[in-house]
């Protein structure tokens, strides 16, 4: 912004600042008693607190009540996890243990592989068992 | 830590001109005073531990998400009356609306009884006012707050959530456009 741009910036400050001076009566009235109801809720002196709570845990190691709460929050997810990575890994096994039963199975068959693909032979086992 | 009569020097010192700020968002004194509340009690209840240094830029940003809440619910509210009352045309009465239009009827009334220097003065302080809440609400935004709120670039950028560059640009901008739109309208500062 060059010169100008900033002495019109600088001059319409002045007239905003006239503008405030015009505000009702009511509306200051308001806004003294908003600022006294904030002052009212300010904040308590939190630092002092932590300082009281840093030598009690001399070590380095603070635990003040949002932590307790985080933790609250992190150790059920963290069970939670675990616990998502257990049962993930107890079906893999089953499902590899099923797997090879079935190769078992068809390896230790006195059939070779190929007859299973014959329809010759998969319409002689269906007569069979309409037999049976 | 700010003290109980830092933080109160500190809300005195700019409730007047937050509240303008909010009028220029909101448009509407009641809604503005309610604003400002909010992010007078925000700030005290969360932030009145912090140095006093540190306030204006807190302030700046707890105002600018106040009034952008209000807008939220101001929308949700608008939603669920357009829906049961069949108020359809309303929406558009409101955007043609001119804020000048509404400055120009009370400039009739007040000319009538003040001196010609002390209306002309008024006229330009109103025009002044209304062009200002005619600019982009971001330009608007940061043109108070780097020249009305005496915050630096720095501390303008982090109280908008935007790069310094971008608050240089708003600035620019805005200055510009006030000053296009003051002499189109023969004004002199």
């Amino acid at each position: 912004m060059n010169t100008d741009d900033i002495n019109l910036a600088y001059k319409l400050r002045h007239a905003l600042n006239e503008n405030l001076d015009a505000l009702p009566a009511s509306t200051t009235e308001r806004l003294a008693a908003a600022r006294a109801l904030a002052l009212s809720r300010k904040k308590a002196d939190a630092p002092t607190r932590q300082r009281k709570a840093g030598r009690l845990f001399d070590a380095g190691f603070h635990l003040s009540g949002a932590g307790l709460g985080r933790l609250g929050v992190a150790i059920p997810l963290l069970a939670l996890v675990f616990g998502l990575g257990g049962l993930y890994q107890y079906e893999q096994q089953q499902r590899i243990a099923e797997i090879a039963e079935l190769d078992a199975a068809v390896l230790a068959d006195e059939l070779p592989l190929t007859a299973y693909l014959d329809h010759g032979f998969n319409a002689y086992l269906e007569s069979q068992q309409r037999q049976q | 830590m700010a003290t109980d009569k830092e933080l109160n020097d500190f809300l005195a010192n700019v409730e007047r001109r937050a509240f303008k700020q909010a009028v220029y968002a909101v448009r509407k004194d009641e809604s503005a005073l309610d604003i400002v509340q909010d992010a007078m009690i925000k700030l005290a209840e969360k932030y009145g531990d912090k140095p006093a240094a540190e306030l204006p830029m807190l302030f700046q940003r707890i105002l600018q998400t106040t009034i952008l809440d209000y807008f939220r619910r101001e929308k949700v509210r608008n939603t669920w009356v357009s829906l049961f009352s069949g108020l359809g045309r309303r929406g558009g009465e409101d955007e043609d609306f001119d804020i000048l239009e509404a400055y120009e009827a009370e400039e009739g009334s007040a000319a009538a009884e003040s001196s010609l220097d002390q209306v002309e003065r008024a006229q330009t302080l109103r025009l002044i006012d209304a062009e200002i809440q005619k600019l982009p609400a971001r330009q608007r935004e940061a043109f108070l707050m780097r020249y009305w709120q005496d915050m630096d670039v720095a501390e303008t950028a982090a109280a908008m959530g935007c790069s310094e560059g971008s608050v240089k640009t708003h600035c620019s901008r805005a200055t510009h456009t006030l000053a296009d739109a003051l002499r189109a309208k023969g004004i002199k500062l």
